[in-house]
């Protein structure tokens, strides 16, 4: 079945539930003026590991990213999946700790932290055991209907913008590219790395055309510039650089006479939990399906209890301090998922390739 | 060999005449048709008798006597058989010389209403002809609507002696195979199961018990049904019941009725956003007050939070519990003007909306904002097409407002997430909830 439109709005979902909070800190962070240019650099590798993570799928004939590494036998694709998994696991550790922080921050002071989480990942828990096909339709249903607050939000958040901020357009580090292998930088990477994985999964229950699929990766990019951009139009470099969440605060300066709310933030921080929530149901549905390859389980029991799982281990982290420490630790793991298994597949990939072809001219002559 | 049919004849006719004893209905009177001793047999309740019996006897006028001329000899019949042909309405005729049955067709009773007007749909504009309980007749209506070729009709029986009859009705040339193959394989396999209501429908369809929404469609409208046959659905009519159920039952049935396409394109499309819209205030208002008088009142504009704040003042229990005890009268407003007879109904609406309305807000037990957000809710439940759609909106409010209650805005949108992964994965016969309908489409959505 060809599902172009669920499986791009997932893509969108997942990447922009993640563009909008700790990426334009890491940015703002890694360098002092010229912010395109580490944006289009971590735009460019996103497009080309994306481009060759397609490729090595499309030679593979659709298989998934599990069956694939299978070709490469059983024991390789343990210890090719093994990174993926724990890397997943600390995705899921990770953005259920920071997101509920978050909601506790802007919402709820009084509700305890272990409540917050506990809903993120039991909403995420129930939208993963339902499947993939549910799982997809779900994402599409709420990617239309959230999508008009967050456009409005995004077209509003220009409001304070003072065009000035924008130069100088670079300066020597940035042109130097120093940034590059600098810990915000590659922490800034979580954006990009974070959803991509999945299009190996839903294959081949779910297909796709993969150019446009690539293309439609071309809409992520004005987004990653505007939430970087816009708390450096609203603030300066200088003032931007101290706030944890940069664009958060910028769309709180906002005001609209007309709207009888105070923040315009709400619908916005709205729209990007939902799309977090299915971030989290899809990572936490990559990683049963990991899971169930290697130890024949029941789907859904395990993914409840994988979910209480992973809601004890988010809890066990101190505070912000240990959430950022656990992100630069996951790097190591991202620049695996980011590189490796592009390649690897795309390797496999061509090696199912050829031996089809192999056969196909070793039978053609019958 | 003769003797033993003979008297095996006799001993159903005893049984019958045994049967009639105990059932009055079933009526076994003696007549004399041409020159020799016969029994009409026939429940008095479903046939015409005088008719029926003066038109046995011009036909048996007829020179060429003989049971032939009078209906149709049964062979080998059996008690069973013949009682399910009677209470069919048919006619039997016990021939003493012939020593035969012989099944006659009578003059039926008129028992149904003859076609009026939908009960619990309104059509503004547009044929106004409702499907009444006869099956037959419903049949010949949609067959009036769709004069085609390639609409085809499947007759099934249900229950231990056959009685119940359904038909399914689809276009041959639109329908996906698949569905229709696998509702006749559904409705064959449980052939033997009783089929009163449509709990038991839904039984015999194969669908869960514990669903929330529905999953077939229920229309009074022929031209309801007409719209489905021709998107490629199946449409089951079930003797006695003044609908026809259409399946496969999609999201978008929520929202449009072939009705619309009455009016302009431009009225048709703001009439079904305004329907979408009814649903989102329906769901998501009484959760959003109470998130935002309890948990967010932060995220209000301050001379916003402020008034809330003072129409609130006196009311001594949380916005969670005000909210429930209101929309819990509500809920016995609706339940009771549907039971009750036409002319009290509007009594019951104006002591439950506007006297009680008022005395609540002026005893302080709710707030005014309170009320203005209920009487908004109730109305928009009903904003949905089909009666059966509503209840699904009106049930889904109650998670919202519970998760609104513990959580705030966030609970809120955690549980539209939720009904919204629900609504993703429900499916009937394959086809998703969500899907937009198309025949001859594979699914998407």
């Amino acid at each position: 079945m060809v599902k172009n439109a669920q499986v791009i709005s997932m893509y969108w979902l997942t990447h922009i539930g993640l563009i909008f909070f700790l990426y334009p800190a890491d940015i703002i962070e890694s360098t002092g003026a010229g912010h395109w240019i580490p944006i289009l650099v971590g735009y460019s590798i996103h497009v080309v590991v994306l481009y060759v993570y397609l490729k090595g799928l499309r030679l593979a004939d659709g298989h998934s990213l599990p069956d694939i590494l299978a070709m490469a036998g059983r024991h390789a694709a343990a210890v090719l999946l093994a990174p993926v998994f724990i890397y997943l696991t600390l995705v899921l550790i990770i953005t259920a700790r920071a997101y509920g922080e978050i909601i506790n921050l802007l919402y709820l002071e009084n509700t305890p932290l272990w409540a917050t989480i506990a809903l993120l990942l039991g909403i995420a828990a129930y939208v993963a055991s339902l499947g993939l096909e549910s799982m997809m339709r779900t994402g599409l249903l709420l990617f239309g209907l959230c999508l008009p607050f967050a456009v409005f939000v995004l077209a509003s958040s220009f409001q304070n913008a003072d065009w000035h901020y924008f130069l100088p357009v670079m300066d020597e580090r940035s042109s130097s590219f120093s940034f590059l292998t600098a810990q915000p930088f590659l922490k800034s990477l979580f954006a990009f790395g974070g959803g991509f994985l999945f299009l190996g999964f839903v294959q081949p229950r779910l297909h796709y055309h993969h150019r446009k699929l690539l293309l439609s990766s071309l809409v992520l990019l004005p987004l990653f510039l505007i939430s970087v951009y816009v708390p450096i139009l609203t603030f300066g470099q200088n003032t931007a650089s101290t706030f944890l969440f940069p664009f958060l605060m910028a769309t709180d300066t906002v005001d609209i006479d007309y709207l009888i709310f105070e923040r315009t933030t709400l619908f916005f921080m709205l729209s990007m939990i939902v799309f977090v929530i299915i971030f989290l149901a899809l990572v936490l549905w990559k990683t049963t399906i990991i899971a169930g390859r290697f130890a024949k389980i029941p789907i859904k029991p395990f993914t409840a209890v994988w979910a209480l799982v992973l809601w004890l281990a988010s809890l066990q982290l101190k505070d912000w301090q240990n959430v950022e420490e656990l992100l630069g630790w996951n790097t190591y793991f991202r620049l695996y998922i980011m590189f490796v298994i592009p390649f690897i597949t795309l390797a496999l990939g061509y090696r199912h390739a050829r031996s089809k072809r192999g056969d196909q001219t070793y039978e053609s002559p019958s | 060999m003769k003797n033993d049919k003979e008297g095996e004849l006799m001993s159903i006719l005893q049984q019958l005449k045994f049967r009639a004893k105990t059932d009055d209905d079933l009526l076994l009177e003696p007549i004399r048709i041409s020159g020799q001793e016969a029994i009409f047999i026939a429940q008095r309740s479903l046939i015409d008798l005088p008719a029926t019996l003066n038109s046995l006897y011009q036909r048996s006028a007829n020179p060429a006597s003989g049971c032939v001329v009078l209906g149709k000899p049964i062979p080998d019949p059996e008690e069973k058989e013949l009682l399910t042909a009677i209470l069919e309405g048919q006619g039997l005729l016990w021939l003493e010389a012939d020593r035969c049955f012989v099944a006659v067709t009578p003059i039926a009773k008129t028992l149904s209403r003859s076609i009026e007007t939908p009960t619990t749909e309104n059509v503004l504009r547009g044929s106004i002809s409702a499907f009444v309980e006869d099956l037959d007749t419903n049949i010949g209506l949609i067959r009036k609507h769709e004069p085609s070729s390639t609409l085809l009709t499947r007759e099934f029986h249900f229950g231990k002696i056959g009685h119940k009859r359904v038909v399914l009705l689809y276009k041959d040339d639109l329908i996906e195979p698949q569905l229709k193959q696998s509702i006749m394989e559904q409705l064959n396999r449980h052939a033997e199961q009783e089929l009163s209501n449509l709990q038991m429908l839904s039984l015999i369809l194969g669908f869960p018990k514990w669903t929330l929404v529905t999953k077939f469609n229920t229309s009074e409208l022929p031209q309801e049904a007409e719209t489905a046959l021709n998107l490629g659905k199946a449409v089951l009519l079930v003797d006695r019941m003044p609908f026809a159920v259409i399946l496969p039952s999609l999201l978008w049935d929520m929202f449009a009725v072939q009705n619309d396409r009455n009016f302009p394109a431009v009225f048709m499309g703001l009439i079904r956003f305004l329907r979408i819209l009814a649903v989102f205030t329906n769901i998501i208002i009484p959760g959003l007050y109470v998130a935002l008088v309890s948990v967010n009142p932060d995220v209000l504009r301050i001379e916003m939070a402020l008034s809330i704040a003072k129409s609130r003042v006196d009311v001594p229990y949380p916005s969670i519990v005000e909210t429930l005890l209101l929309l819990f009268i509500l809920e016995l407003t609706l339940e009771a003007s549907i039971r009750l007879p036409k002319s009290i109904g509007p009594t019951v609406t104006m002591v439950g909306g506007i006297i009680l309305g008022q005395a609540v807000v002026s005893a302080k037990l709710v707030s005014n904002l309170l009320i203005i957000i209920l009487a908004a809710t109730s109305i928009s439940s009903s904003v949905v097409v089909g009666f059966q759609n509503s209840f699904s909106v009106r049930l889904f409010k109650y998670l919202l407002l519970v998760l609104s209650a513990i959580f705030g805005v966030i609970g809120l949108i955690g549980g539209l997430v939720i009904i919204c992964a629900y609504l993703s994965s429900v499916t009937s016969f394959g086809i998703p909830y969500l899907q937009l309908y198309k025949s001859g489409r594979g699914p998407n959505g």
